[in-house]
């Protein structure tokens, strides 16, 4: 079962669409990174998502609600952590969290009850009554994801979760939304952090106006650079590029000084043919590894390959 | 209902830090109760005879009989009594304009507009933040205004006539009808304006009316009688619900998100 589905998904202002025809699932229990540069339309589509603007056209269903038709249901299961917290400054953290809790039908007693258990889980109990106003940049998020936590979501939408804040903060909000995940809720993660995204998500897609790519992280790079190995040669790799190039497992095949790079489609299996027959043609091989690609390589390489493609909404 | 006074308790919490605010809020009541005590004592005590002639003018038949101090203290005591009509516009504004605009400002609109609140349901919880202290701040004072008028006023006479039944069914029915309207018109402009004090500006238009009674009364073109001031209440009534259900329809919760929340 999928906690988000959508179909066609677009969203206009005026004549600039903003969000063009967005259809993926997110299943449930899995965290969803939705990558793109600035100005993507990503928190748009979280605004549409978490049912605080409409969509222009297409169909969403969020935790099992009909977006458009069960706004306030889908508003009561889903948690959304804003890209500013957004918290109340002179209210200390308890009573912002109360707060909310309350608005999220929460009874008096267990409005308390929740809002102690995120204080204590973030690290925030001993300064429950402090206002806001004095928190730093990293205890203010913490207290904001608290806040989008305490009516316990089924879905929660992290809009930048870590933006700017120092890496100790980071991590830690990092090592939360792990702790999240191992509890079944299904998390749509927006971030500029590419290694943050590597790290957490089952699934991720690239998105410029238009999704460009979606798949898990792994996949993703194996669909647009292929399985490869890095073979350091004794001497200059070019000689040995036709030697590699007549095997017919090869896709292609590049040489870098005394490296020679190689595409292929399983190494593990291949790898011992390519060896040998390198050796044979007089290849001194000094030592073979597995080429890595960065999430990064892929998301570049996609967001460059997608240029920015407006079109007016019909 | 529930959970407009959930926000109105948490508007309150918030208002209870905003100190500049405060000030802001009590120092108008304040001037305007200390105002009219002050003039309606110092006019009893110093005879003045363009006060007579007003008295003289105006068609009002409570004030026949009175010597020309008491007329002096009726006219300006009954003037000065409308200033507590201007009250509860005056706080309200304030409060409402720094409520909206001041979440938008703080961008703490965006996680209250996600949680399931509907409209109305945060307008009302913060224009009861708004009307309920101002009531409370307006009645407050005529009460002092009240007790104070029995130890200056010259005779009982003038105390009736300062305070006559128009001017109580104005305060106690009129007041909460002005401070809704009040209320519901910063509201709705808030919701298209950056800046506190643009909102309260604008809403100021409202209190319009109020000096057009003062000056009619001053004139003798109005006597404020009960009959006219339960019409006039009946009628704000009637004009305060409407603005607020007009301020409801003019909350584009998208709009304010997609122009102001980003």
């Amino acid at each position: 079962m999928n906690a988000i589905e959508t179909c066609d998904l677009t969203r206009a202002f005026g004549e600039r669409v903003v969000v063009d025809r967005l259809t993926f699932a997110a299943p449930r229990g899995a965290v969803f990174g939705f990558l793109g540069p600035n100005g993507a339309g990503k928190t748009t589509t979280v605004r549409m998502l978490a049912a605080l603007i409409a969509p222009t056209s297409g169909s969403a269903m969020v935790a099992g609600y009909r977006l458009g038709e069960e706004d306030q249901d889908i508003r009561r299961n889903v948690g959304l952590l804003t890209e500013s917290p957004g918290l109340y400054e002179r209210l200390s953290a308890r009573q912002n969290l109360f707060f909310f809790a309350r608005l999220y039908d929460l009874d008096a007693a267990r409005a308390e009850t929740q809002a102690e258990r995120y204080l204590r889980m973030l690290g925030l109990w001993d300064r429950r009554d402090d206002p806001v106003g004095s928190f730093s940049k990293g205890m203010r998020q913490k207290l904001a994801i608290a806040r989008a936590l305490l009516h316990e979501p089924s879905v929660m939408f992290l809009d930048e979760p870590t933006a700017g804040l120092d890496p100790e903060a980071a991590r830690t909000v990092r090592e939360f939304i792990k702790e999240l995940r191992t509890e079944g809720r299904t998390i749509f993660l927006t971030t500029h952090n590419l290694p943050e995204a590597d790290e957490l998500c089952d699934t991720i897609a690239v998105f410029r106006t238009r999704v460009l790519r979606i798949g898990a992280p792994a996949t993703l790079r194996a669909e647009l650079f292929g399985n490869g190995v890095r073979i350091r040669i004794a001497g200059d790799a070019e000689p040995f590029l036709n030697v590699a190039r007549a095997l017919p497992f090869v896709h292609a095949v590049a040489a870098d000084g005394d490296v020679l790079n190689v595409s292929l489609d399983n190494p593990d299996e291949q790898n011992p043919s390519l060896v040998r027959a390198l050796i044979e043609a007089g290849a001194a091989i000094r030592y073979v590894e597995p080429r890595e690609h960065t999430l990064e390589d892929v998301y570049l390489q996609l967001v460059r390959e997608g240029e920015p493609q407006e079109r007016a909404y019909a | 209902m529930h959970k407009a006074l959930i926000i109105l308790q948490k508007e309150w919490l918030e208002l209870r830090g905003e100190r500049t605010l405060l000030m802001t809020i009590l120092i108008p009541p304040l001037l305007l109760t200390i105002l009219p005590i002050v003039a309606v004592y110092l006019i009893g005590m110093t005879p003045d005879e363009d006060t007579a002639q007003l008295g003289a003018v105006i068609a009002d038949p409570s004030l026949a009989g009175l010597s020309e101090l008491e007329l002096g203290q009726a006219v300006m005591g009954k003037q000065f009594g409308l200033m507590f009509l201007i009250m509860p516009l005056l706080v309200p504004a304030t409060i409402a304009s720094y409520s909206i605009v001041g979440e938008k400002m703080r961008r703490t609109l965006e996680p209250l507009l996600a949680a399931p609140v509907r409209t109305w349901e945060l307008l009302l919880g913060k224009c009861l933040a708004s009307l309920i202290p101002s009531l409370i701040i307006t009645w407050g004072a005529a009460a002092v205004f009240v007790l104070a008028l029995r130890l200056i006023v010259l005779s009982d006479q003038v105390y009736r006539v300062i305070l006559g039944g128009g001017w109580w069914v104005l305060l106690l029915l009129g007041s909460p009808s002005l401070a809704l309207l009040m209320v519901a018109a910063t509201v709705a402009i808030s919701g298209r304006v950056n800046d506190p004090r643009t909102a309260q500006q604008i809403a100021a238009v409202v209190v319009v009316p109020i000096l057009a009674l003062f000056v009619a009364q001053l004139l003798g073109v109005v006597v404020l009688t009960p009959l006219l001031a339960l019409i006039a209440s009946t009628a704000l009534a009637f004009l305060a619900i409407l603005a607020f259900a007009g301020a409801i329809l003019l909350f584009e919760r998208e709009n304010i998100l997609t122009r102001w929340a980003s």
